[in-house]
């Protein structure tokens, strides 16, 4: 199917800005792992990764999104060699995505994007915790979801801030131009 | 801020501290199992390896599976994921558990610890007179 240049300018646009986003959210993933968290809460983490998932919500398409989040679960994966473990956090990502996406949909203008990021932030420790009572078979390990809750909306709040400053940085770029039209 | 947000955030946390309340409250039953030692059910792959009394002797078990080497520690009343060679770590992360229905997960490894119930020896039938 022949592509009008403007339509392709715009895919090659997409693409790129995927990309990067997906680069973005590796090094901060990286970030995250340095940065000592002793909190004694298991699967507690700060999800800086989401700030870049969340901003790609906002500029692009879902799909658009959904490539972001299974790029940056599968190159994470190979650089920490954590496969055993890549389908359980691939759960997490996915379900968080898909929470934020409809929130995003459908409280357009009720929510903001800190009310987006919250709901991601717990969406992904749900994920997570399903798909490890799926794996062992046992509901036990929901004893440690009302203390993920508590993180998920704590740092899902501290994302929310940050896609809040990084937004408006970004649309200053000719890049992301003609994206924020179609808000 | 708007009120989307704000409602999200009261439902989160009304949810979580629902749950965690209780828990926080003195309960009796740490008074009442103090002198009943519990148990432990360390699962590998989905099958049962091993179950251990939680006594306050120490008892350290290793568990070994070809994707690798967990070991627990028993003291205290309680258990601990004390050393692993998993590549995410989040087992060490669980801490020491001592109530029942807590548990330790390490999913690389696909290893669990669970605490069970009491071991109730005082509430069995010593024998049945017809």
């Amino acid at each position: 199917m022949p592509l009008s240049t403007e339509e392709s300018t715009r895919m090659l646009k997409r693409t790129v800005i995927i990309a990067i986003f997906a680069a973005v959210a590796v090094v901060l993933s990286i970030v995250e792992s340095i940065i000592p968290v002793n909190l004694q809460i298991p699967g507690a983490k700060l999800g800086l990764a989401n700030i870049m998932i969340l901003t790609c919500l906002y500029f692009l398409r879902g799909r658009d999104a959904l490539m972001l989040v299974i790029l940056k679960t599968i190159i994470t994966a190979f650089i920490f060699g954590t496969f055993s473990s890549m389908l359980f956090s691939l759960f997490g990502s996915l379900f968080s995505f898909v929470v934020m996406f409809l929130v995003m949909k459908l409280g357009r203008n009720q929510v903001s994007l800190i009310g987006v990021s919250i709901v991601g932030g717990v969406g992904h420790n749900f994920g997570q915790i399903t798909a490890a009572s799926i794996v062992f078979q046992s509901s036990n390990i929901y004893y440690y979801m009302p203390l993920l809750l508590i993180t998920g909306l704590v740092t899902g709040i501290l994302v929310g801030i940050a896609v809040k400053y990084l937004v408006p940085s970004l649309t200053k770029l000719s890049l992301f131009e003609e994206f924020q039209i179609n808000r | 801020m708007k009120r989307g947000d704000l409602l999200i955030i009261v439902i989160i946390a009304t949810v979580a501290l629902f749950f965690l309340v209780p828990r926080w409250l003195p309960g009796d039953e740490s008074e009442n199992n103090h002198n009943k030692l519990l148990t432990a059910d360390i699962t590998l792959n989905g099958k049962l390896y091993k179950t251990v009394e939680l006594t306050k002797e120490e008892q350290i078990i290793e568990i070994k599976s070809e994707r690798g080497t967990n070991v627990v520690k028993v003291h205290d009343y309680g258990i601990e994921m004390y050393d692993t060679d998993c590549p995410d770590k989040v087992c060490l992360t669980f801490g020491f558990i001592k109530k029942s229905k807590q548990s330790i997960i390490c999913l690389p490894h696909r290893v669990m610890v669970e605490i069970n119930g009491v071991q109730d020896v005082g509430d069995e039938l010593d024998a049945v007179i017809n």
